[in-house]
């Protein structure tokens, strides 16, 4: 299973989430997205564990999250 | 020189402000939110560190929405183009720059239409009771200085937005004037959307300026469309703010000495910035108030019914003449119509000398200007 990375709007959206998840005890770290065919560009959030918390806790705090996406390499 | 037109920008800008700039050139070179490697991502957090220190300092309910702006004007243009329809009406006071005006001025051909509110200096009661009166059912917006950039009449901007949500409209505050200097909360407050200058008395350098936002949720459509280095592969601007609104690369170097304005204004603390300006505007004013052939324009500058700018003339002398005298003796002030005719019109003036201060204005500046002043209008008499 490769590294979750929630893919959010922008890089503030993605700043905001990490500080928010960190106040959750729950770590994150803002990346660009890898892959660019979906959508193009993009920043998301790294989550090493806890990735399905991680994405209710976004969601309920008005940050989409615009998909997940798996990553081979860790970081 | 003593540099007394701190309305038009504040000047010295902090040392902080001066380092922090140096250094973003220096380290902070590479394009925020647009790559993945280490000097863009630390890029990045120095703006999304701006954003937080804005939303902290004027109530936003996130760093989402702090938008950054090329000016204040801009950000002004950006919510009355991206939010007025035609066929919607507009109240504004009667005291607003043209950076107001303007943008309603060139909406009206496509049938936005506007009614001026007229402001009682000192009596807000008055003030918000001239703004219900001009109101109606197609009122979607209004637009009010939190502060004249004349006259320094303040507007209770709170109760303003208490009123229009009454109304079902929103309310756009121009803070050119206040921010960095009265305490404002967008949140608290129920300002929808406050802009700000980051050169004035946030002590940013110039090229900055704040569009706030009170609701993120709400959609402005936008005045420039182009690279967010976001969903790049959709051709439609992004939705979301602050992205939506910033399209281009940042001014970086601005907004990380708008970061560090703003840090010497909290360090300062924003009451005591205000109080210690309406002291020294206080003191202008009484000194002005007992020389001859001076006249002044309001009741005495008191908090919290006036921001620290100042308005008078001398007998006989336009404004423009007295401030070239002024200059001459190494004192800088702002003189003519300030781009707000309407404010000129409402208090029968063909242009003012306008004084404002800033945190750096020592007492003995305002003295010495006070001492030129009585020397040029003794030469009224004389003329």
């Amino acid at each position: 299973m490769g590294k979750p990375l929630l893919v959010v709007s922008s890089v503030t959206y993605a700043m905001k989430g990490r500080d928010l998840l960190f106040r959750r005890g729950i770590r994150g770290y803002v990346e660009r997205i890898p892959q660019t065919e979906e959508s193009g560009c993009g920043y998301g959030i790294y989550v090493p564990a806890g990735a399905d918390e991680a994405e209710r806790i976004l969601q309920e705090n008005r940050i989409r999250v615009l998909r997940r996406m798996e990553q081979e390499d860790g970081p | 020189m003593i540099y007394l037109d701190n309305s038009a920008t504040t000047y010295p800008k902090p040392l902080v402000v001066r380092e922090q700039m140096q250094k973003a050139l220096r380290e902070l070179g590479a394009n925020p939110g647009r790559s993945g490697y280490d000097m863009s991502v630390r890029t990045s957090q120095a703006v999304y560190n701006c954003r937080e220190r804005a939303a902290a300092l004027l109530g936003a309910p996130g760093p989402e929405c702090v938008v950054f702006q090329p000016s204040c004007t801009q950000a002004l243009n950006l919510v009355i183009k991206g939010y007025l329809k035609p066929g919607d009406h507009v109240v504004v006071s009667d005291m607003e720059h043209n950076a107001v005006m303007r943008p309603l001025q060139a909406l009206e051909a496509k049938g936005v239409t506007y009614t001026k509110a007229v402001v009682a200096p000192g009596d807000n009661d008055a003030t918000v009771d001239a703004f219900r009166k001009a109101m109606g059912p197609r009122t979607r917006l209004v637009v009010c200085t939190a502060g004249s950039n004349v006259f320094g009449v303040r507007l209770p901007v709170e109760r303003i937005a208490a009123l229009c949500h009454q109304y079902d409209a929103k309310i756009c505050v121009d803070a050119a004037q206040t921010a960095g200097v009265v305490p404002i909360s967008v949140t608290e407050g129920g300002i929808d959307f406050l802009c700000c200058a980051g050169h004035k008395g946030l002590y940013g350098p110039m090229g900055t300026g704040l569009l706030v936002l009170r609701d993120p949720g709400v959609s402005l459509a936008t005045l420039t469309e182009g690279g967010t280095g976001t969903q790049s592969q959709s051709l439609l601007q992004p939705d979301d703010p602050p992205e939506r609104y910033e399209s281009g690369t940042l001014n970086v170097p601005g907004i990380i000495g708008l970061y560090a304005g703003m840090g010497f204004v909290s360090a300062m603390g924003m009451e005591r910035i205000y109080r210690e300006e309406m002291g020294k505007v206080s003191y202008l004013y009484e000194k002005l108030s007992r020389m001859g052939h001076v006249k002044l324009y309001t009741p005495p500058p008191a908090i919290p019914y006036f921001v620290p700018v100042l308005s008078f003339n001398i007998e006989n002398r336009p404004s423009e003449e007295t401030g070239q005298i002024l200059a001459k003796s190494g004192i800088a002030v702002r003189c003519g119509l300030h781009c707000a005719p309407c404010a000129h019109e409402k208090m029968g003036t063909k242009g003012t000398v306008r004084v404002s201060p800033s945190a750096f204005t020592r007492p003995q500046e305002m003295e010495a200007l006070a001492r030129r002043v009585r020397a040029i209008a003794n030469t009224v008499q004389k003329r």
